[in-house]
């Protein structure tokens, strides 16, 4: 549900990861915070955690200004992965106009991720959004450990869904993490194009968004 | 509504008291008094928060005086929005959490009414099958009544049956003896009164002893005594003999039209169905007797026929009628509409016994004032 208002010219779009618990998703928007440059940047606001767990929830704003004045922004959002905090997520998730899965690749933890993806379809359709057309990119994360499920295992399995390719990531070492993000901004654009006729009217394509908005800090050095 | 997600103003952040304190502690830090405020005059630095301009910082001795104040200023910013967020959150998740339990209040509600309305029916449906067993009851303990009654009349008639016969054939004999006597007795005008008192009371007992003798062979019937095998049986006949019989009871100014017609034979209990014809046919003859008319002019129909269903068997009168309020009940036994000791209750039950037992069918067609019809259908196999 993406907030415009054209008097201000402003187009306010909102991106969730959702997950099961400590699956990374509050590192991955930490580690976007640290690694993007993108054209403008807020402040990541980590709201109460406790023993590393996100009660509420962390919130990174990103933005771009098109051609036509257009101020686009993006706010970036975690919720809480434990079951308790249900309604939370429900919140968070309203209005929601992509969404960033972000799975546990150890192979104990693959019915957590089944359970998480369930709860993210059930909760899209209590608060009016539909799972199909979302624009939506999966991650699994923690590459690094041990006893992962393998790459190409996940891939097949997920290989007849609308979210393939997966993401591999390692979200704690900085890997993987834009990545994911540009799949996500590119499934986004097509959307918001559509809707907002980024293109035409704001001469923002396809590249420049996702360019301006996933800059990588070493990469606008260079 | 607002969202939790979205934008705070600077007056979403800070209460005007709380603006007021912050300028003056700012004032304090810096050289010239500064100063927050939603208006943007010349030279004023935004203050911005997530991107956001919230408001103007002016005054100062500097530009980057103001500079350091805005960055401050912005720095607590995010702990007072973050403090917001998290309340504003809290508030609409609780508030979609009250709203979500109503909900399943309501639901509950209406189960729960679902639920006594269910109970409360099932209360009625409990009523209904009490007053079923209740009633089921009441026809047992009817039935075990009537057949023990019906053993007790079994019983009675099988004694009553040797002294009725005895004293029926004394009395004949009396009789006759009176005669005698009337031929040795000197004939005066005293002892021809005194012999023809004699000769009445002894006719009087012996219809009395032939009436208790008819009751008997009745109860005998009913309760089914003399059970005897099932024969080839002439309808024709049996009704016939019933006639006579009936005829020499009531006398034979007693107008009973027989048309029998040609019949093939039934297998059946020939003195049962003997004894159901004479009741039918007694019925009819006590019928005319009460009728307006007397005997006088009424009329008795016997009348018999095949079709498909079997024999037929029409006895049918243009005497009293059954009252309507009665007709209900004239199969039960025992119940009677003559004077006490005028019927015994039984013969239209042994009517409707036997011709159930000859897996035949009773119909009574009754006009109160204009006569009775009785139909009997016995199927021939």
């Amino acid at each position: 549900m993406a907030d415009h208002s054209p008097e201000e010219n402003r187009l306010a779009l909102k991106v969730v990861f959702y997950g099961p618990a400590l699956s990374g998703k509050t590192t991955n928007l930490m580690q976007l915070h640290s690694l993007l440059n993108p054209q403008r940047k807020g402040e990541l606001m980590v709201l109460e955690t406790r023993d590393d767990r996100t009660l509420f929830f962390d919130m990174l704003p990103i933005g771009l200004k098109g051609d036509s004045g257009l101020d686009l922004r993006l706010k970036l959002y975690t919720v809480p992965g434990q079951v308790q905090h249900d309604s939370t997520r429900k919140a968070v998730l309203s209005r929601a106009d992509a969404v960033v899965f972000v799975a546990d690749s150890q192979a104990g933890q693959q019915d957590n991720n089944a359970t998480a993806f369930g709860n993210l379809e059930e909760n899209l359709d209590k608060v009016g959004l539909d799972i199909d057309s979302l624009p939506m990119a999966v991650q699994f994360n923690k590459r690094d450990l041990p006893g992962v499920v393998g790459d190409a295992e996940l891939q097949q399995r997920w290989a007849g869904t609308p979210w393939a390719p997966l993401q591999m990531a390692s979200a704690l070492h900085g890997k993987g993490v834009i990545d994911t993000f540009r799949v996500l901004l590119d499934r986004l654009y097509t959307e918001v194009d559509r809707e907002f006729a980024l293109h035409t009217d704001h001469g923002i394509d396809r590249d420049t968004f996702i360019r301006q908005l996933s800059a990588a800090s070493e990469e606008n050095r260079a | 509504m607002r969202n939790f997600e979205d934008d705070p103003t600077l007056e979403d952040l800070l209460t005007s008291d709380q603006l007021k304190r912050l300028n003056r502690m700012l004032s304090a830090l810096c050289r010239e008094p500064v100063e927050i405020s939603g208006n943007r005059d010349s030279g004023a630095v935004a203050l911005e928060f997530n991107l956001e301009t919230v408001g103007w910082l002016s005054g100062g001795s500097s530009g980057q005086e103001r500079l350091a104040a805005a960055d401050l200023v912005s720095f607590l910013m995010m702990f007072i929005a973050k403090y917001r967020l998290a309340a504003n959150l809290h508030h609409d998740t609780t508030e979609a959490s009250y709203a979500e339990l109503q909900k399943q209040n309501e639901a509950l509600k209406a189960s729960e009414a679902r639920y006594r309305a269910l109970s409360s029916q099932l209360q009625d449906k409990v009523d209904e099958q009490v007053a079923v067993i209740k009633q089921a009851q009441m026809d047992l303990y009817e039935s075990a009544r009537l057949r023990s009654v019906g053993q007790l009349a079994a019983g009675v008639a099988h004694e009553i049956n040797n002294p009725i016969g005895f004293m029926s054939s004394n009395l004949k004999v009396a009789g006759e003896y009176v005669s005698d006597l009337r031929q040795m007795v000197p004939d005066t005008d005293q002892n021809r009164e005194l012999l023809d008192d004699f000769a009445d009371l002894i006719g009087e007992s012996s219809d009395g002893a032939s009436r208790i003798a008819s009751i008997v062979s009745d109860l005998k019937t009913f309760s089914s005594i003399d059970q005897a095998d099932y024969t080839l049986c002439d309808v024709n006949e049996l009704l016939s003999s019933a006639v006579h019989l009936l005829q020499t009871e009531y006398g034979q100014d007693l107008d009973i039209l027989e048309k029998p017609g040609e019949l093939p034979k039934i297998s059946g209990h020939p003195s049962r169905l003997s004894q159901t014809f004479y009741n039918l046919l007694d019925n009819a003859a006590q019928a005319l007797r009460a009728g307006e008319q007397g005997t006088q002019g009424g009329r008795i129909l016997a009348k018999t026929s095949v079709d498909s269903d079997g024999v037929r068997v029409v006895i049918q009168d243009n005497g009293c009628g059954i009252a309507e309020d009665i007709r209900e009940q004239v199969f039960d036994a025992f119940f009677t509409s003559r004077p006490v000791g005028a019927g015994t209750g039984l013969g239209l039950t042994v009517a409707r016994d036997t011709v159930r037992a000859h897996r035949g069918t009773i119909q009574i067609d009754s006009r109160e004032g204009k006569g009775t019809r009785v139909t009997l259908s016995l199927p021939v196999r």
